[in-house]
């Protein structure tokens, strides 16, 4: 009955940008994007994520991309941006530090990374685009949630 | 302790019978909502005066007044009908059945109150003539 | 919030609001009934009896609040029923009209009384119900009135066999809870009661005698027997006796066909089966069962320490009496949730009006289904569910539904049809708004987002999309002055109301055929009560049901043991642990810390915070995603600001400080 993600074969992403450089995300997997307020900490957490929200009624997990990625933690700014998304059954929040944008990539605009494109993030992109004159990573969301069940034990010194 | 048994249908109005009562000091409250559940109470034990409404569904009040009135033991007990603005013809009924007294809905909780006071010295004072 | 008039029966306003609540609710569903006899020559004379007594008990109790207009009101419809009653009037669409137009107006005056608004004026109804009166008596001297056939459910199950039922009442019976009308009701759940007559014995004890046709079986009968009610087969030759005082059996309540597509519910269960309980008491009641798991915990914790002092048969057993009342606690716990479970079928009762109201309004043909109106919802959550399901379907009808003209040229059926269900899935309710209309134009709702500055993604929308665009802030309906959308009210609300609930909202459309709008809502809410503390200048709610006690401590009194600090209790000295120092927050600077007590006994233990700041009732969600599981946090609340507040469990931080002293819980730092 509905209408999918795709136009002529194009897909639609939402663009953002961690640390200077300008990731993308589908937009099929993206619920929704809200500013960031109030945070609360949630002790023993993995240190990627900085807390929990309300989001629509649901207790989400914020996790700050900055630090996924292994960037130096930046404190939150009128830019900084939730990206509420979903995989596999679960909701989070991704903290980035702006977004805006919409665009249509068509899949043959997308190559593999590079070998070389180690990286801080390298492990979670899954293909580089070139729109226009930009550079675009597109992510893979499944690898930026998965994480050590006892990744807590490894916290403790 | 004399029993006052309040008979109507609505949960509101045997609440607010009750309250009108209430300065009696002696007395303990039994409730019913129809007539079959009434002369249950009365039979599980002696009743000292009963306001019974009239304008019950299944039962009608002056049907539940002729099945006690038709009986030994509960022809004396003293019977205070409540009826409705422009049923006369009901309230007449129940009188000739055997109700000792009516009062009008709405009633003033006063009146109800001093009917009940006066009824119930006269049953502790003896039979009626 | 009800206002004294002097009336000196002003106490029971609310008594009087719930029981008029009642009469109306059984007006509405009899005049829909009553609605398909117009112009058939039976007249369901039953739903006329039990109409006529609805608005006969809400002339006396309005009589006795002194709410003049509603007790006048209510004897204009009680004299229209009352001639019906009496074949001097006969039910045309007109009479019908004035009865809706007068319950309404009735409904309106009671409901302006409780809220202390300005009620509407009576007088049209009335002189409507008047000309309605004049006409039907015109029409009585014009011609001859034709008898009307007597069509009452009782003929359509007389064929079953008949049954002599008899009770007496005793004290001992009383006191297991059987009466007569306990009796009565048990009858009606088995059958059809035709006559019920009081009569007394030769000994002078009361007895009771139903005549029941029903199809018993020996079990039904042994049952009966236990409680003092023997049934015998009547025979044919006997027929129930006239006189005695007997109750008529058409003034029984009759069970109704419901109005809606569920042919199993129809006749099921009699309203008299249920009764009506105080919210408050059921709350009381969930919290001792709350504070039963927790002192189930506590015992468990302590048997734990005796473990290795018990032989290890001995400890099977005990560990199997736990399993045990582990198992009936939760029994007992979800039983009582499901007290709080009210059919969803109360928020359904009115759609019918509205829909026949708007209908009428917009020169539309719409019929409106009703499914699952039994499945149960949480009592909380069906008065916050009423507005947003009014709006969906407001929409459907205003928005959804074409013009007969318009459904005609589409090769559509003239007559629009609305579907409303409720369904159970798991532990989810789904409420689902569905009309065969024009469907939602995406084309429309992108350019009325783009007209309001709201961002739309390229390319084609799928219907999430477009949901997420019609509940956008300032995406409002696009005619502000058509009321028939919901007052104004967007989409928005209506999203916003579910998912507040933890629910959430979903659109399936397809142009030309139909949209259908679903609601899911989980079925139970978890509302517990808890301690509000400061740790830190971070906020945590902690169940009350853990807490022993809550006392003040200086700082400077706490004595240093090895590691642990300590205060004197209660004669012994208690262990302090600082819940900053778990959760790696700084230090309160306050000399007077504030402490609650977990645990008893040699496991007592104050967990230690800047300030308790109070007491709330709080609504607890899941922590649902294994990131932010964590030992010691059982669950998020929300105080009202929006922020997640973390819901501690004490015992399981008593139990961690008390196994693993040196552990601290690490923070995680985040920029504020």
């Amino acid at each position: 009955m509905s209408a999918s993600h795709t136009v002529q074969g194009l897909e639609t992403y939402i663009l953002f940008t961690v640390a200077g450089t300008t990731y993308a995300l589908p937009s099929r997997d993206v619920r929704h994007m809200e500013m960031l307020e109030g945070v609360t900490r949630v002790p023993n957490a993995p240190p990627f994520v900085d807390g929990v929200v309300f989001s629509r009624g649901q207790v989400v997990p914020v996790v700050n991309l900055r630090v996924r990625f292994g960037f130096e933690r930046a404190p939150y700014d009128l830019r900084t941006r939730l990206i509420v998304v979903q995989s596999a059954g679960r909701v989070i929040g991704l903290v980035v530090d702006s977004a805006r944008e919409f665009v249509n990539i068509p899949p043959t605009a997308i190559q593999p990374p590079h070998e070389a494109l180690a990286g801080m993030s390298g492990r979670y992109v899954e293909g580089v685009a070139s729109v226009g004159e930009r550079l675009i990573l597109t992510l893979d969301l499944s690898r930026i949630l998965k994480f050590a069940e006892n990744l807590s034990m490894d916290l403790s010194s | 302790m004399p029993k006052i048994l309040i008979v109507d249908d609505s949960a509101t109005i045997r609440k607010m019978v009750r309250s009108s009562l209430r300065p009696l000091a002696d007395a303990e409250f039994a409730e019913a909502g129809n007539g079959l559940e009434a002369i249950e109470q009365i039979a599980l034990g002696p009743v000292a005066l009963i306001i019974l409404d009239l304008n019950m569904p299944d039962m009608h009040g002056v049907d539940v007044l002729k099945f006690l009135r038709r009986h030994q033991g509960w022809s004396d007990v003293p019977v205070v009908v409540l009826t409705t603005r422009g049923d006369e013809a009901s309230r007449d009924t129940a009188m000739e059945a055997g109700a000792t007294e009516y009062l009008t809905k709405p009633f003033a909780p006063q009146v109800l109150l001093a009917s009940a006071r006066s009824l119930l010295a006269d049953t502790a004072a003896g039979p009626r003539v | 919030m009800t206002v004294d008039n002097g009336n000196p029966f002003s106490d029971f306003l609310d008594d009087y609001f719930a029981e008029c609540d009642d009469h109306l609710m059984g007006v509405r569903r009899l005049l829909l009934t009553l609605e398909s006899s117009v112009g058939r020559s039976e007249i369901n004379r039953s739903a006329l009896d039990e109409l006529f007594r609805h608005f006969h008990s809400l002339k006396g109790i309005s009589g006795m609040v002194e709410l003049r207009a509603a007790e006048d009101l209510a004897h204009s419809l009680e004299d229209y029923l009352r001639a019906l009653r009496q074949r001097e009037a006969t039910l045309t669409a007109q009479g019908v009209d004035a009865l809706f137009d007068g319950a309404q107006i009735l409904e309106q005056v009671i409901g302006a009384r409780r809220d202390g608004t300005q009620p509407p004026s009576i007088d049209g109804a009335v002189a409507q119900i008047r000309r309605v009166l004049i006409d039907a008596a015109a029409d009585r001297a014009a011609a001859a009135p034709s008898a009307d056939t007597l069509s009452t459910a009782a003929t359509a199950r007389a064929t079953q066999p008949r049954w002599r039922c008899t009770f007496s009442p005793s004290a001992d019976l009383v006191a297991r809870g059987v009466r007569v009308d306990s009796v009565r009701k048990r009858l009606a759940t088995a059958g059809e009661i035709l006559n019920a007559v009081p009569r007394v014995t030769r000994d002078g004890a009361v007895m009771f005698e139903f005549e029941l046709a029903a199809a018993l079986d020996e079990a039904t009968l042994a049952a009966w027997r236990a409680d003092g009610i023997i049934a015998e087969p009547m025979g044919d030759a006997e027929m129930s006796d006239a006189g005695n005082g007997r109750a008529t059996p058409a003034g029984l309540p009759e069970l109704l066909p419901s109005i809606d597509a569920e042919p199993g519910q129809a006749g099921g269960v009699s309203p008299s089966h249920f009764v009506r309980v105080d919210l408050t008491r059921l709350d009381e009641l969930m919290r001792n069962v709350g504070d039963l798991v927790i002192s189930r915990a506590r015992l468990s914790e302590t048997l734990g320490r005796l473990e290795r002092r018990i032989p290890s048969a001995e400890w099977r057993a005990i560990q199997e009496n736990a399993v045990a009342i582990d198992r009936q606690l939760r029994t007992l716990r979800e039983g009582i949730m499901r007290v709080r479970l009210v059919p969803v079928g109360e928020i359904f009762r009115r759609m019918p009006f509205v829909v026949r109201d708007l209908a009428r309004e917009t020169g539309k043909r719409v019929r409106l289904e009703l499914q699952g109106q039994s499945t149960e919802i949480d009592k909380f959550l069906i008065e916050r569910m009423m507005d947003p399901v009014l709006h969906l379907v407001r929409n459907a009808v205003s928005h959804g539904i074409e013009t007969a003209e318009e459904r005609i040229a589409a090769g559509k059926r003239p007559e629009g049809t609305i579907v409303l269900s409720a369904a159970t899935a798991g532990d989810l309710v789904r409420i689902e708004v569905a009309d065969d209309g024009r469907g939602v134009d995406a084309d429309a709702v992108v350019a009325r987002a783009t007209e309001a500055g709201l961002p739309v993604p390229q390319g084609t929308l799928d219907a999430s999309h477009l949901l997420s665009l019609l509940c956008a802030p300032g995406f409002s309906t696009r005619d502000e002055s058509d009321r028939a959308s919901g007052r104004g009210v967007g989409m928005g609300v209506v999203q916003a109301a579910v998912e507040e609930l933890s629910g959430s909202l979903s659109l399936e459309t397809t142009p030309g055929a139909g949209t259908r709008f679903t609601l899911e809502l989980p079925v139970t809410l978890a509302i517990t009560d808890a301690l509000i503390a400061t740790v830190g200048g971070e906020t945590f709610a902690v169940p009350q049901g853990a807490v022993r006690e809550v006392m003040e401590v200086p700082a400077s009194g706490l004595l240093q043991v090895e590691r642990n600090e300590m205060t004197p209790y209660r004669g012994g000295a208690l262990p302090i642990v600082r819940l900053g120092r778990l959760f790696g927050l700084p230090d309160s600077t306050r000399e007077r810390l504030h402490v609650f007590v977990v645990g008893t006994g040699a496991a007592a233990l104050g967990i230690a915070v800047d300030r308790i700041v109070g007491q709330r009732e709080i609504v607890v969600r899941a922590i649902a995603d294994a990131l932010v599981r964590v030992e010691g946090i059982s669950g998020a609340t929300d105080l009202g600001d929006g922020n997640v507040v973390l819901i501690l469990d004490p015992a399981v931080l008593a139990r961690h400080m008390r196994e693993r002293p040196d552990r601290v819980f690490a923070a995680t730092g985040a920029s504020r």
